[in-house]
């Protein structure tokens, strides 16, 4: 098959941040996602939770709420601003001040025609939604403590306020407060402290539930203001509390990174009555839980480990199927490894710079699983911190690591890079083309002459690079008038296609050298996760989001035959049930029958000249091909060669050299990098 | 007197008044300035000021509306003069320069106050907490062949608890070897 050298790379320090808030469209399956940075994730749920959308964050703004009105999408922060979203284009759309401080909570009424927002000095702040913005209309009746948590009764006509040590209920037409429930604080040493409540939540019954900072979980009637029920769950906080769409669900979660279920039954066989009971604990997180969101079908959780789950409950999935199983996201579903194959070099990308290394090399030989000894160590040649406020949004580096290139919502920047003996100058492009603005992806030709970068609707620019200048050449547009933007690009080996994938799921592709549309790969109803055309015979290979894998021939413009193979086959069960998308393909010149592609947590060859296997055959294979004689291994080899010795993968390429490079990041040191957990008491520690 | 004063611009240095007519007041022996000239020229300071900020404002909003729209050659021409201190400084007559800071200070200082409150909840006195290294040791401990801590395990990390442990281990042996008396 293959021996490769591999360049285990372990020193890209990639922190992700952690998740604060999130707010789920049940129409669209979107969930939206907000982290510590500021950066605005969008997930389609109904695409194997693929993360579609990233919005890059921006320094002084972090969204502490979030929310959907119809397909909009607003946040609200503590920098006291509303903002609402463009999703088509990736940034914020506008802000607005709410003058109020900084703002806790915000949460739009059942209709979409008024948003809430909670503020520091103690007003509940209406803003009506218009078609293009939104609104100042009025105030709630000020009162005396920030306002911590928001929620509307499903009628539009009340609104429950979390405060410090108290909850209240307004009217929404008078704007006076009709009621106020006293919350006990804790006991012991935190009954000096206020507690806060830090979430809540209004039924149609007009029941409501809070969670607060002493750990409990209360329930209230809201028509006569009184306590109906108190569940202590944790010694610390209660963060966050979501409900499910019938309000026969509640989920609390905790500082523990517990997420508590209580559910509205009877709580023996022969009563009549129901109450909230506690039923289920699920401990998916190892520090705090800052947002819940409660679906039909499962709980979404994320907090301070920056890992999004979503955990079906098995009441309501059929139980042990590939839908019922924990998902945890971990990593983007995005490259932020740049590698330039023909210098060795590395580009990561960080939200607030970008650092150049070259891999080390080695000499040695030995079998396979044998550690070389490193002769020349990986140095970091250049660290690049970014200019303005705006977190990079997209960064690449070209094959001979001459050119580099970053863009962020504000700024597109290009530099030159020369290498003398040991040294390494860089220098920046100055005059870059107007047209390079609000750029989302970029990408350069492999012979480093043109940069390509995605832009709004689709489209993509070619700008042409020599020495030190940059001239626009021209606009590459797709013929369907896509507003979507475009997330992968992709520039073939000799120079002549260019290929484009797109949210709503398009895949186009370009001649570069008649400078126009190629073809328009069949909409497929999934998301493409990774794309690659082949050096030779120019075939399209499509990763997408549900694991299928289509080739299309550029030339004869259709799928090729060992797609409709394939196709006809159908793909291994357990290759279909993997956890994470593929986002990376790339080929060999040595072997053309070879596609390289990994996920997170595999990396596979796929040789097209070997039989597909079959569902009864085993995928992972190679363990057992390996402890069998010579002649038995050709009759039991399939096309997937899958190896699971590299973990937690954010890159694999192919080095000119037919050495691989794989950058892992180990999330035990990710996790060692976190904020502090609580402290569990374990007997015998 | 806010005539007056932009015709004597070239002369005071720094925006001293200088040659006013003179109206003591009680208890003051300097010299004070008349009143409705000191009224007239704080409101003029007031107004270019807040007409600069409005000014920095409309461009900063004007910037963000250009980066949705097509780009055209005009417009080039106005990212020049945005680019840099220049876009938020604007110089009045009389050696008076304004300039818009680039964090409204109080909402910073809010938003600093309410980070900091959320910090101290969590992360504060009383909020039991932990290191990491203590949470993931935690299996390392119940394990059935119990190792050490996860700092001490793993090669790169904690290098200076590493470094303490080993000047304790020697400092150990040392007395050890001491003949007891």
């Amino acid at each position: 098959m293959g021996e490769f050298k591999v360049h285990r790379v372990r020193f890209f320090d990639y922190m992700p941040s952690a998740i604060r808030a999130m707010a789920f469209n049940s129409r669209t399956e979107r969930l939206a996602l907000a982290r510590a940075d500021g950066a605005v994730e969008i997930f389609n749920f109904a695409d194997h939770y693929f993360q579609e959308k990233i919005i890059p964050g921006q320094d002084g703004r972090a969204a502490e709420a979030l929310c959907w009105v119809g397909q909009r999408l607003f946040s609200a922060g503590l920098n006291g601003e509303i903002t609402e979203y463009d999703l088509e284009n990736l940034k914020p759309k506008y802000t607005v001040e709410a003058y109020g401080g900084p703002i806790w909570a915000m949460s739009s009424n059942g209709e979409g025609t008024l948003l809430a927002v909670g503020c520091e000095d103690g007003t509940v702040k209406m803003f009506e939604i218009l078609s293009e913005r939104i609104q100042f209309q009025r105030n709630l009746d000020r009162q005396k403590g920030r306002i911590i948590s928001l929620s509307w009764h499903p009628s539009g006509k009340l609104i429950a306020a979390g405060m410090m040590d108290m909850i209240r209920i307004f009217d929404a037409e008078t704007g006076h407060s009709t009621y106020r429930l006293l919350v006990d604080r804790g006991f012991g040493p935190s009954r000096c402290k206020e507690v806060v409540v830090w979430s809540i939540a209004f039924l149609s019954d007009h029941t409501i539930i809070s969670g607060d900072s002493a750990g409990k979980v209360q329930i209230w009637d809201g028509l006569t203001g009184t306590l109906v029920r108190t569940h202590p769950v944790t010694k610390w906080d209660v963060m966050a509390l979501s409900v499910s769409p019938d309000e026969s669900s509640v989920l609390a979660g905790t500082s523990e990174g517990t997420v508590i279920q209580f559910q509205f039954i009877t709580a023996t066989m022969d009563q009549q009555d129901k109450e909230w009971v506690r039923t289920r604990t699920f401990k998916n997180h190892s520090h705090d839980v800052r947002a819940l969101v409660h679906t039909e079908t499962a709980v979404v959780s994320g907090g301070m480990d920056t890992q999004l789950v979503v955990r079906p409950l098995l009441d309501k999935v059929e139980k042990n199927t590939h839908e019922s199983a924990l998902h945890k996201i971990a990593f983007p579903h995005r490259n932020l490894v740049c590698c330039a194959k023909k210098a060795g070099l590395l580009l990561f990308q960080f939200s607030d710079h970008l650092e150049l290394w070259r891999i080390g090399e080695s000499d040695g030989h030995g079998k396979p699983g044998d550690s070389l000894p490193v002769k020349r160590k990986p140095e970091k040649l250049i660290q690049l911190k970014r200019k303005g406020e705006h977190h990079i949004c997209s960064s690449a580096l070209s094959p001979c690591g001459g050119w580099l290139a970053y863009s962020t919502l504000s700024v597109v920047r290009l530099y030159r890079l020369q290498y003398n003996d040991n040294d390494i100058s860089i220098t920046k492009v100055s005059k870059l083309p107007k047209e390079l603005r609000s750029v989302h992806q970029l990408c350069f030709s492999s012979d480093s002459s043109k940069l390509f970068a995605s832009s709004s609707h689709s489209s993509v620019i070619v700008v042409a690079l020599n020495q030190l200048e940059c001239k626009y050449l021209h606009t590459l547009r797709p013929k369907s008038g896509s507003v979507q933007p475009v997330h992968l690009l992709c520039a073939s080996e000799d120079g002549k296609w260019l290929a484009t994938a797109s949210t709503d799921c398009e895949v186009h592709v370009y001649n570069l050298c008649k400078q126009k549309l190629h073809c328009t790969v069949p909409v497929y109803s999934s998301c493409p996760t990774a794309i690659g055309i082949h050096p030779t015979t120019s075939n399209l290979v499509v990763a997408y989001a549900d694991h299928q894998i289509f080739e299309y021939s550029l030339i004869q413009r259709e799928y090729t035959d060992w797609s409709r193979k394939l196709q006809k086959q159908g793909l291994h069960r357990l290759w279909l049930e993997r956890d994470t998308p593929v986002t990376h393909i790339t080929f060999s010149s040595k072997n053309p029958a070879h596609i390289f592609m990994h996920d997170t947590f595999m990396f596979c060859i796929i040789d097209q000249s070997l039989p597909l296997p079959e569902a009864r055959t085993m995928l992972y294979n190679q363990m057992t091909l390996r402890s069998l004689p010579e002649h038995e291994r050709l009759r039991q080899s399939h096309a997937f060669k899958i190896c699971k010795t590299f973990k937690h993968l954010m890159c694999v390429r192919l080095l000119e050299d037919h050495s691989v490079v794989v950058v892992e990041r180990p999330l035990l040191d990710i996790m060692s990098q976190l904020p502090a957990p609580v402290r569990q008491k374990k007997f015998a520690t | 007197m806010a005539r007056r004063q932009r015709g004597e611009a070239a002369r005071s240095s720094s925006g001293k008044l200088t040659d006013e007519p003179s109206l003591t007041l009680p208890d003051s022996d300097d010299e004070a300035p008349e009143e409705v000239t000191f009224e007239d020229s704080k409101v003029e300071a007031l107004r270019s000021m807040k007409q600069a900020l409005d000014t920095a404002r409309r461009k900063q909003k004007q910037s963000e509306d250009e980066a949705a729209k097509e780009e055209t050659g005009e417009q080039k021409s106005k990212k020049k003069k945005k680019r840099g201190k220049a876009a938020h400084t604007r110089n009045l007559k009389g050696n008076y320069t304004v300039t818009m800071l680039k964090d409204q200070l109080s909402t910073s200082f809010q938003q600093q106050t309410a980070e900091e409150f959320i910090q101290s909840r969590l992360y504060g006195p009383g909020s039991c907490r932990t290191t990491s290294n203590e949470l993931l040791s935690l299996e390392n401990k119940r394990a059935i062949n119990k190792s050490a801590a996860v700092q001490f395990v793993k090669k790169e990390w904690a290098c200076k608890e590493k470094a303490k442990a080993e000047k304790l281990k020697k400092r150990w042996i040392h007395k050890q070897q001491i003949p007891p008396c």
